[in-house]
């Protein structure tokens, strides 16, 4: 079981073929569309290309037969390196989330690949497989939870700062888990709720562009506008033949937009056990996701107009081990993004019985409006200044450019009222619940001893009318602040303490 | 702000007005010449309009900021405040803008005392706390103070919490 192994053999083929997809584009360029070319630099970029790739050909092979690794009962030790040998040690208890993506090319292949986040800084931050054998990713993703378990069981008599569920349920649960993992699912989406997301998402409309872009192509080979003038106005003239096209161009977008959700987050699930949360998503590009529950940093609720309309929220655990990779930017640690908001509240009291989310929540004072109104836009007298010396014309219009700097100043004042009128907080006993937002709302929960540092602020026009902007700081990567402005001066006074507080209920060691 | 804990009292060192005014003396020294240099090869070269009125509205911005440069070392001086305790690190600075920082010592990363020349010619040292994701500077303590300080941050901050 503890052996040193090798990565999955079919990595060689995945690399190959990443390989060949990233080298297409300048083997198409330099072989096909310069095949007569005599230039030097397509000459040399030949040689080059050919002998770029045979050493990238040589080195998948290479890396294969000297990158391993190996499990142990705390942590992983991967061995790489082909001239420079570098063996890294890292513990279980320092991965933050686990990631699992299978695409196309996966499935096919009957493997998965598996990633695991940790919270270091730097290059090695996360742990990679780009191929493996499900069994394996299974093995590997369950002893995640081993070492958390022994911790949170040697902890458990000196009072806890977890409480991952009421205390003197959870010993004998765990013991029960660890035979056999008893797994909740706690939402899967309807096909209503399917319907739902998908016109929450606009992503029918996405047929707009997709037309717009095909007509111009078309049009470019062919000269439609032309040929078609007869055509269109043959079209034109017979009113039913025109709706029967709106219409028919309706349904195929409709239904293109869902179908495309339907890819996307049909096959949602979200289940836990004592734990862990796990989350997968996608039916053909499948990716899965799970974190443990005391690694969850924070819960993030945000809310855009199109969903307060339907009454739809979206919530996100914030986790230390993020990604900074394009590629896996999947927002896979958001649970549901179209959850009905009852729905969403009874979720995070399901999965994460340790956070408790209400709904009553303070507003600002009168006051802070006032400090928000007299401050001075920035963006707004920069633009301003840019449209005074450029002067665009729209549609030959002389008069454009101070009407847009009217239409930004409404702008601007709207939505720092409606930011006024979206801000609350609340400070439970250990936790503290900030709103913001003017059109997009995020609503934001945290534990106490899950915030690592807190600020507050007073510029002059605070201090004078006793307000005060608080901030506090969560572990993510990059580092999550979350500030709210102009809150009463108590209230300021009463978030210091509330954290000061929280030597009380941290475990030390 | 400090109803029911203790503000924090402790002081920088009074040579930090001296050296940052030194510091600042030297920086625009050099930055003047920089800024001479330009409009010399301005004037010679003929260069374009514009960069002429651009140079002339960066020495009109680099006047106002060396003033400054010579203000704000007493505000800094008169307004920071820090203080350590077992448990938290303390820090208030700003006089037009308050801030206050309350850090946990058992989220602290790093702490480190840095000396540059200037500093190192009146006996006094910078301290830098680096927390998981954050850092903090106390400028200028006597050189003592802030090795002590730093030992004491040291000392507490080795207790890390069970996460």
């Amino acid at each position: 079981m503890n052996d040193i192994k090798r990565y999955h053999p079919l990595i060689i083929v995945f690399e190959l073929w990443k390989l060949v997809r990233n080298s297409a584009f300048f083997a198409l360029f330099l072989f096909v569309l310069k095949y007569n070319s005599e230039a030097a630099f397509v000459r040399y970029g030949r040689i080059a290309f050919i002998v770029i790739l045979g050493f990238s050909i040589v080195h998948i092979f290479i890396k294969w037969f000297t990158h391993k690794y190996k499990l142990d009962d705390t942590s992983f030790h991967i061995y790489k390196g082909i001239f420079t040998k570098s063996k890294q040690t890292i513990p279980f208890i320092n991965v933050q989330n686990v990631n699992r993506h299978t695409s196309l090319f996966h499935r096919i292949f009957k493997v998965t690949s598996l990633r695991l986040a940790t919270g270091m800084e730097g290059s090695d931050a996360t742990i990679e497989f780009t191929v493996i054998s499900p069994t394996e990713a299974d093995n590997i993703e369950r002893r995640m939870c081993v070492p958390i378990l022994d911790e949170a069981k040697t902890t458990q008599p000196s009072e806890g700062e977890k409480g991952v569920s009421p205390s003197g349920v959870q010993p004998e649960m765990q013991h029960a888990d660890r035979t056999a993992p008893h797994r909740m699912i706690h939402f899967k989406p309807t096909k209503k709720d399917v319907l739902k997301a998908s016109f929450t998402s606009l992503s029918f409309l996405i047929l707009i562009p997709l037309l717009g872009s095909l007509y111009t192509k078309v049009d470019e080979i062919f000269n439609v506008e032309k040929e078609a003038e007869g055509l269109l106005s043959t079209i034109l003239s017979s009113w039913w033949l025109v709706t029967n096209v709106v219409i028919g161009l309706i349904v195929i977008s409709v239904s293109i937009g869902i179908i495309r959700t339907f890819l996307k987050y049909g096959e949602y699930e979200i289940s836990s056990d004592t734990n862990r949360i796990y989350i997968k998503k996608g039916v053909v590009d499948s990716t899965s996701f799970s974190i443990s529950k005391q690694k969850v940093q924070a819960i993030e609720i945000t809310q855009s107009t199109m969903k307060r309309m339907l009454g739809l929220v979206e919530v996100k655990l914030i986790s230390a081990g993020g990604t900074n990779d394009e590629e896996d930017k999947q927002e896979i640690n958001t649970l549901y993004p179209f959850l009905p908001v009852t729905r969403a509240y009874k979720l995070i009291s399901e999965i994460l019985p340790s956070y408790e989310v209400t709904e009553e929540m303070t507003r600002l004072p009168q006051k802070s409006l006032w400090v928000r109104m007299l401050k001075p836009s920035w963006f707004w007298l920069i633009s301003t200044g840019a449209l005074y010396y450029f002067k665009p014309k729209l549609l030959g219009w002389e008069h454009t450019w101070w009407v847009l700097s009217i239409v930004l100043f409404v702008c601007v004042y709207v939505s720092r009222l409606f930011d006024f009128f979206h801000t609350r907080f609340t400070l439970n006993h250990n936790y503290i619940q900030i709103k913001t937002g003017a059109l997009t709302t995020s609503l934001f929960v945290s534990r106490r001893d899950k915030v690592i540092e807190v600020k507050v602020t007073r510029n002059l026009l605070q201090q004078r009318l006793g307000l005060a902007s608080i901030e506090t700081v969560q572990q993510a990567k990059p580092v999550c602040r979350t500030t709210i402005n102009d809150v009463p001066i108590e209230m300021a006074r009463a978030f210091y303490t509330w954290y000061l507080g929280r030597t009380n209920e941290i475990n030390v060691k | 702000m400090y109803s029911q804990i203790n503000e924090p009292q402790q002081r920088l060192a009074k040579d930090f007005i001296k050296v940052t005014i030194i510091n600042d003396t030297i920086e625009n020294i050099v930055w003047y010449i920089i800024l001479g240099v330009l409009f010399y090869l301005d004037h010679m070269l003929e260069w374009k309009e514009w960069i002429g009125w651009v140079l002339i509205s960066i020495a009109i911005i680099s006047v106002i900021a060396s003033i400054w440069s010579f203000i704000s070392p007493f505000l800094v001086y008169k307004n920071w405040r820090y203080d350590v305790s077992e448990e938290f690190v303390q820090l208030k600075s700003g006089a037009i803008r308050e801030d206050h920082h309350l850090i946990p010592m058992t989220k602290i990363q790093a702490v480190s005392t840095v000396q540059g020349p200037l500093l190192k010619k009146y006996g006094l040292c910078t301290i830098s706390i680096k927390t998981i994701g954050t850092s903090h500077t106390i400028p200028a303590l006597p050189k003592e103070a802030a090795v002590e300080l730093r030992n004491q941050i040291a000392a507490f901050a080795k207790i890390k919490e069970v996460e």
